[in-house]
């Protein structure tokens, strides 16, 4: 599925990069103009995703209201080079309403809240290929490759917040089964990024 | 297959390349991803398959149907971030602890604070003189707030539940800068018994800050709903909070309108919303204006 020899180039820094960095210094300062500036660029995807995950408008602001805080944070921590501050933003976003989804569940749906560490805050450190400016063809074409099993596996978790566990127990799939689709499904969009990259 | 199965303290890196994928779609229980992150953060071998997983998420996150957010949220962002900025001033100096002092809507849930501790951001120098001065009339009210300080930072301290009760220290001083505020309020919220206490402010511009201790754990979806009672009318929810292991339980509102005397309570409802108590209550005070 994916040629191991091969890797996707190194991200070049656009102006849109350049000016995240920027706003994102001036927000690790605690300047609080620059974190309005930072919600107004990424206030409509932030939402977008917040609310695709949490189907619920309350949560969902929760959500962002919270990531953007965590952003305000922790704005110190992040690392130049390592991704796009869009990227790093927005995985906050999808850390913090998985979280919102997983509590807001049954407890029989869920761990022992008293052995629940907290959500991550902060990326991998080894997140450094993630394309950022994707166009609307490069989307449909790299969700298009997906199988239904695959599609399914990574729509629920996703978007849904479900663990691979709660995932196998769902669709009655061995656990191992589940990870793999996970698995091939992210190779194979990766790969028609790579084929689409400019 | 079973959500209980506590993952291996230690995993190899076969472990971590079988739940890479889930890692990157925060697909993980809370146990693994604390164990994933542990294992990266002290291995030598760079675990390239993360970031080639992680590639294909910007097509996921592009893919969801745009949604509008309300106007108002940004505001709600830019305030819980000037009471953040409150909180490290409140925390004083160079030792300044990161806090978390969400300011949310009635209807909304507090999240509590994060237990891991967190490097904190740079802090903003805000002169101890911005705060203004503590009239002498808070003396008591403001005595009151620091020995439930004190006292509920050593206990929690005792507990080992250190960055919990950093957070919960640094919003008491949330507290106290809007107790030192021309026109607050202040309420001592207590409980028959050992049971929880805390202080709440009511600002004079609608604001409010409340922390408490000592409460029992919420679990599941349980919340603790705070009420605000005027004369003989129903009460009138503010909001909701949980509350983990450390007992501890912050709060804080930007648009209350609260008359002089009015009552504060709290009550242990099954879950968020609820339009009228339904639960025990566990603390209540009046509101006292000095």
């Amino acid at each position: 599925m994916s040629d191991p020899t091969r890797t996707l180039p190194l991200r070049v820094p656009t102006p849109v990069d350049d000016a995240d960095r920027a706003i994102l210094g001036r927000v690790a300062g605690g300047d609080l103009d620059a974190l309005d500036a930072l919600y107004e660029r990424y206030k409509t995807m932030a939402y977008s995703i917040a609310y695709r995950i949490t189907d619920d408008t309350t949560l969902a602001e929760d959500v962002v209201q919270e990531a953007f805080l965590g952003a305000w944070r922790n704005a110190a921590r992040y690392v130049e080079g390592r991704g796009s501050v869009k990227t790093w933003l927005l995985a906050i976003v999808h850390h913090r309403a998985v979280d919102a989804v997983r509590r807001r569940r049954p407890t029989t749906e869920l761990p022992d809240r008293e052995d629940v560490p907290p959500p991550p805050l902060r990326l991998p450190d080894v997140w450094t290929e993630v394309a950022v400016r994707l166009d609307a063809e490069q989307v449909r074409a790299a969700l298009s490759v997906l199988s239904d099993v695959q599609r399914e596996v990574i729509e629920l978790a996703y978007y849904r917040g479900l663990t691979q566990v709660q995932i196998a127990e769902r669709t009655n799939t061995p656990l191992g089964t589940v990870k793999s689709r996970m698995r091939l499904g992210l190779l194979a969009m990766r790969e028609v990024l790579q084929e689409h990259a400019p | 297959v079973t959500d209980q199965q506590p993952p291996p303290a230690t995993l190899t890196c076969d472990d971590v390349r079988d739940l890479a994928a889930g890692f990157v779609l925060d697909a993980l229980t809370p146990d693994e991803m604390v164990a994933v992150r542990t294992h990266l953060a002290s291995c030598d071998d760079a675990h390239a398959e993360m970031a080639e997983l992680a590639a294909a998420l910007p097509v996921l996150a592009e893919s969801v149907p745009i949604v509008e957010p309300p106007a108002g949220l940004g505001a709600r962002v830019r305030a819980a971030a000037e009471a953040d900025l409150a909180s490290r001033a409140a925390a004083d100096g160079p030792s300044a602890m990161t806090a978390w002092a969400p300011v949310i809507p009635p209807s909304g849930v507090a999240s509590m604070p994060e237990a891991t501790p967190v490097a904190p951001a740079t802090p903003a120098p805000v002169p101890a003189a911005a705060r203004g001065p503590r009239p002498a009339s808070w003396a008591l009210g403001i005595a009151a707030v620091l020995a439930i300080a004190v006292l509920g930072g050593w206990n929690l301290v005792l507990q080992g539940q250190l960055s919990d009760a950093q957070a919960y220290e640094a919003h008491m001083g949330m507290v106290l800068d809007l107790a030192a505020e021309p026109g607050a309020q202040t309420v001592v919220l207590a409980s028959d018994g050992d049971g929880p206490t805390g202080l709440a402010v009511l600002g004079p511009n609608g604001e409010m800050a409340m922390a408490m201790q000592s409460m029992p754990a919420t679990s599941g979806t349980q919340v603790y709903e705070a009420w605000a009672i005027a004369g003989d009318a129903a009460p009138v929810p503010l909001g909701s909070f949980q509350v983990g292991n450390d007992g501890t339980g912050t709060f804080a509102l930007d648009d209350l309108d609260a008359e002089p005397g009015v009552v504060l309570a709290v009550t242990l409802e099954p879950g968020p919303g609820a339009t009228a108590p339904t639960g025990p209550i566990v603390a209540s005070g009046a509101s006292s204006s000095g």
